[in-house]
């Protein structure tokens, strides 16, 4: 509704910047989703998908395993998140970052570390690789919020004779709730379409769409089964979307007058650690890993990184760290641009809607779609370098204007009236009043940014790349040979990504 | 919902921009006469300046793009016939071989490497336990072997579908299916792909899994000894092959259709066949050349198996069938 108020000067500058990041979807999401669609999608594959008797039990797995997932991360991730956001924890920061290493690995790593501490195949494994993926998430949105409600409010309600549990349904759910459902359905869509760690662990009894969306395509030559199959899968996992980020409330915030971390407290030390260690398990078995060679110990695998006795199977260490590094920055910086200028206040624009989009469509979707819409000039980009950034940045854009938009609808508004009071000029009042307030969540995205360019998978497997190969895809084709060194390496290259991300995250 | 509403008619909107775009605009042709263009897999990783000859006598720079695993390159190798992304294919197979032949995806085509695709076992774990591996596919079967053997599953790895396809070319259009329920019913594990079944279910080649049995490579014993973590310490590969088991892999490299540069990919052609190029390949793609001139590295000779008599299926056959076999397994195995 708000789109239809009065439009001022100021705010027409600022949608006139917005039409960059829209464009930048347009071009690079946008145009090759609709060619895939135009090209592949036809009603009667749609019809036959949809009533397609042995999709059925693959879509309800899909769905409960889902749903039991997410549940699970929540039951893990909200714990933490309040340890952390509202008690002064000992070593907050090694946790914060340990609970998001996960986050950023690549799902090889993640689901092979599962698969050596959980020793059956299936739908208990996927659960536990998708919780260990996902409690970031949990932490990382709605932990900022709780951390900015006052901790008076609280005190008060104390005061007034509530308990623990009467306070925290009364006073801090409807503040927090709005983060808890962004969460939620982000955590969902994750569990919903995730690929690497259903088709590794899952076994081949346990399919789910997105794991279906692929061996249509790519095994059994079914494009317009595949895209017929995403097209439902999108439109779906966009309803959830919608219900999660619709009802989600900018109000009643009060300046953290206090800060809440002042409160020392034992028992949440014990809450954020047990969670950070049930995260980190599997990663700590990966580096393990690294340097247990049949019953002993070696550093063999880490000294092979660096001393190029890799590059028979084509990988050098320091140019995929240097890649990888390169593209995360490249990457980042074009996301937080693009997430800036893409957030309003005090509703969420249009465009920020719009970048939830790739967060639906299937990378194997993008994939193809690239490869069948770049093709022709203008826009014969298909095996360009660059594209691969700029595809991280597609992906990464719904997690960054989920970090920065909140955070600048939260600036009160009395500051810019009193700036604009005194006199402040619109440029002063962005650096003096609102750049101060958000730098902490531009931070979080520029982060969160590089981490998705560092861990994704999925989508640059599917670009057509010259020299350029990123961390996950080195390690899978270290893991993916025989040869007992190549795997150590693998891990030793997983490890030393965990530790640096974690580092660069707790820095945040 | 109403900013919902709009967010989807933006993107109708778009969605007929692009098909007016893509009407209107011609096919690029930038045609670099300096250089030729290589579309492989992942996985190939040809040993380093192996092309420094081939620059050498042709002038030509070798640019080597990658996208994915084999199927995902073939299938997008596939999609964008006519107008490829590059001048030359590594990644066929005698498995895919009759998808890019319906797809009038190449000029011209030859085979380039093999290898084999065939059961490994443990040699400690049996040695150790007084036990004898088994030596067939019908040994397989034996309740004696129950519980003991890995396999990929043939819709998402290419040896485990080579392995599938070693199963029908042993027992025919009508025993294969057959053979596979009584695997199952002697516990056979379906692992995805090759890497989980490698690293974490099997008990051989110094991986911390419970089975001794895993459908890998004939070349998998070489890579053990020169990928060792102490190559100085390991004298015999732990993995051996189960011979009469191996399905044999030919792949293909071809000129594609609308190649940009096809001078310089007929050369390259040429130079991937020749001496040079094919005696690399053992230690770099741990795959055997076509080249009957070509000297084979001792560590390979001496620990690669290549089956005397291999399991095989010529290409035309799988196209024609390859679909619905894999159907079929799927309603049977998982």
């Amino acid at each position: 509704m708000e789109d239809h108020r009065p439009v001022t000067n100021r705010g027409g500058a600022a949608a006139r910047l917005r039409t960059v990041p829209m464009l930048f979807l347009c071009v690079f999401f946008i145009v090759p989703i609709a060619g895939s669609v135009a090209r592949f999608a036809r009603t009667g594959a749609i019809v036959d998908v949809a009533t397609d008797p042995s999709l059925r039990s693959v879509a309800w797995f899909t769905l409960w395993q889902a749903i039991a997932s997410t549940a699970a991360t929540l039951s893990i991730g909200m714990p933490v998140a309040w340890a952390l956001s509202r008690r002064r924890v000992h070593g907050a920061r090694a946790v914060t970052g340990i609970v998001t290493a996960p986050f950023l690995m690549p799902a090889v790593v993640v689901a092979t570390g599962v698969a050596a501490i959980v020793p059956s195949r299936g739908a208990v494994a996927i659960i536990v690789a998708h919780v260990v993926f996902n409690v970031a998430i949990v932490v990382r949105v709605v932990g900022p919020r709780w951390t900015m409600m006052s901790t008076r409010l609280e005190e008060v309600a104390a005061d007034l004779g509530a308990g623990p549990i009467r306070t925290f349904v009364t006073v801090s759910w409807p503040l927090i709730r709005g983060s808890v459902l962004a969460a939620t359905s982000l955590v969902f869509v994750f569990c919903w379409s995730s690929f690497a760690v259903v088709s590794i662990l899952g076994g081949s009894s346990r399919r789910t769409l997105e794991t279906e969306v692929f061996v249509r395509a790519v095994r059994l030559g079914d494009v317009r089964g595949a895209v017929a199959l995403a097209v439902l899968q999108a439109v779906f996992v966009l309803l959830v979307l919608v219900i999660g980020s619709g009802r989600s409330n900018d109000d009643g915030w009060t300046p953290n007058d206090r800060s809440a971390d002042g409160i020392r407290s034992g028992p949440a030390t014990t809450i954020a650690w047990t969670g950070a260690l049930l995260v980190s398990s599997p990663l700590v078995a990966v580096a393990i890993r690294s340097v247990r060679v049949r019953g002993s110990w070696s550093l063999s695998g880490w000294r092979a990184l660096f001393d190029g006795s890799l590059e028979r199977v084509g990988v050098d260490a320091w140019s995929v760290l240097g890649h990888s590094a390169r593209f995360a920055t490249v990457s980042a910086a074009i996301t937080i641009v693009l997430g800036c200028l893409a957030v309003r206040r005090p509703t969420p624009s249009i465009v920020e809607r719009i970048s939830v989009l790739p967060l639906v469509i299937s990378a194997v979707t993008l994939g193809l779609g690239i490869v069948v819409t770049f093709d022709r000039s203008p826009m014969d980009w298909r095996n360009r370098n660059w594209l691969v950034p700029v595809v991280h940045a597609v992906v990464a854009l719904p997690l960054a204007v989920r970090t920065i938009g909140p955070a600048v609808r939260a600036v009160d508004r009395s500051l810019h009236d009193t700036a604009a009071d005194l006199g402040a000029a619109p440029l002063r009042i962005l650096t003096r009043v609102d750049l101060p307030l958000i730098r902490g969540a531009i931070a979080r995205a520029a982060g969160i940014a590089a981490a998705v360019s560092i861990g994704e998978f999925g989508a640059t497997s599917f670009l057509t790349r010259s020299g350029s190969m990123t961390v996950p895809i080195a390690i899978s084709q270290l893991m993916g040979r025989p040869g007992p060194l190549l795997q150590q390496a693998a891990y030793a290259l997983a490890t030393l990504t965990a530790v640096a991300c974690a580092a660069l995250l707790a820095g945040a | 919902m109403r900013n919902t509403t709009r967010s989807v008619a933006v993107v109708a909107l778009a969605a007929v921009l692009v098909g007016a775009c893509g009407v209107s605009s011609s096919p690029g042709a930038d045609a670099t006469p300096g250089s030729v263009t290589l579309l492989a897999y992942d996985a190939f990783t040809p040993a380093e300046g192996v092309f420094d000859g081939f620059t050498a006598a042709t002038g030509a720079h070798v640019r080597v793009v990658t996208g994915g695993d084999s199927g995902t390159v073939v299938t997008k190798a596939i999609l964008t016939a006519g107008n490829p992304e590059g001048d030359v294919l590594w990644g066929l197979d005698n498995t895919m071989l009759s998808r890019a032949q319906d797809a009038d995806l190449l000029e011209s085509y030859e085979p380039v490497d093999t290898g084999d695709v065939c059961i490994n076992y443990s040699k400690k774990w049996y040695s150790s336990r007084g036990l004898v591996p088994p030596s067939s596919l019908d040994d397989l079967v034996d309740p004696a072997y129950k519980d003991q053997l890995v396999v990929e599953d043939p819709v998402n790895s290419s040896p485990g579908l080579a392995f599938l396809f070693g199963t029908i070319a042993r027992y025919g259009e009508d025993g294969w299916q057959a053979w596979w329920r009584k695997l199952k019913s002697n516990g056979v594990k379906v692992i995805p792909d090759w890497t989980t079944a490698w690293t974490v279910e099997y008990a051989g080649g110094g991986n911390p899994g419970t089975r001794p049995l895993v459908v890998s490579y004939g070349s998998s014993p070489p890579a053990e000894i020169v990928f060792a973590a102490d190559p100085s310490n390991v004298a015999e590969p732990d993995s051996g092959v189960i011979e009469s088991t191996c399905f044999r892999q030919t792949e293909y490299i071809g000129v594609l259709r609308g190649a940009k540069n096809p001078r310089n990919a007929r050369a390259l052609v040429d130079f991937l066949l020749a001496r040079k190029f094919q005696e690399s390949m053992p230690l770099s793609l741990f795959v055997w050349p076509v080249a009957n001139d070509a000297a084979i590295p001792e560590v390979f000779a001496r620990w690669a198996v290549r089956a005397d008599d291999p399991l095989t299926i010529e290409p035309s056959r799988i196209g024609r069938n390859g679909r619905r076999w894999l159907a079929e397994w799927r309603t049977i195995v998982p």
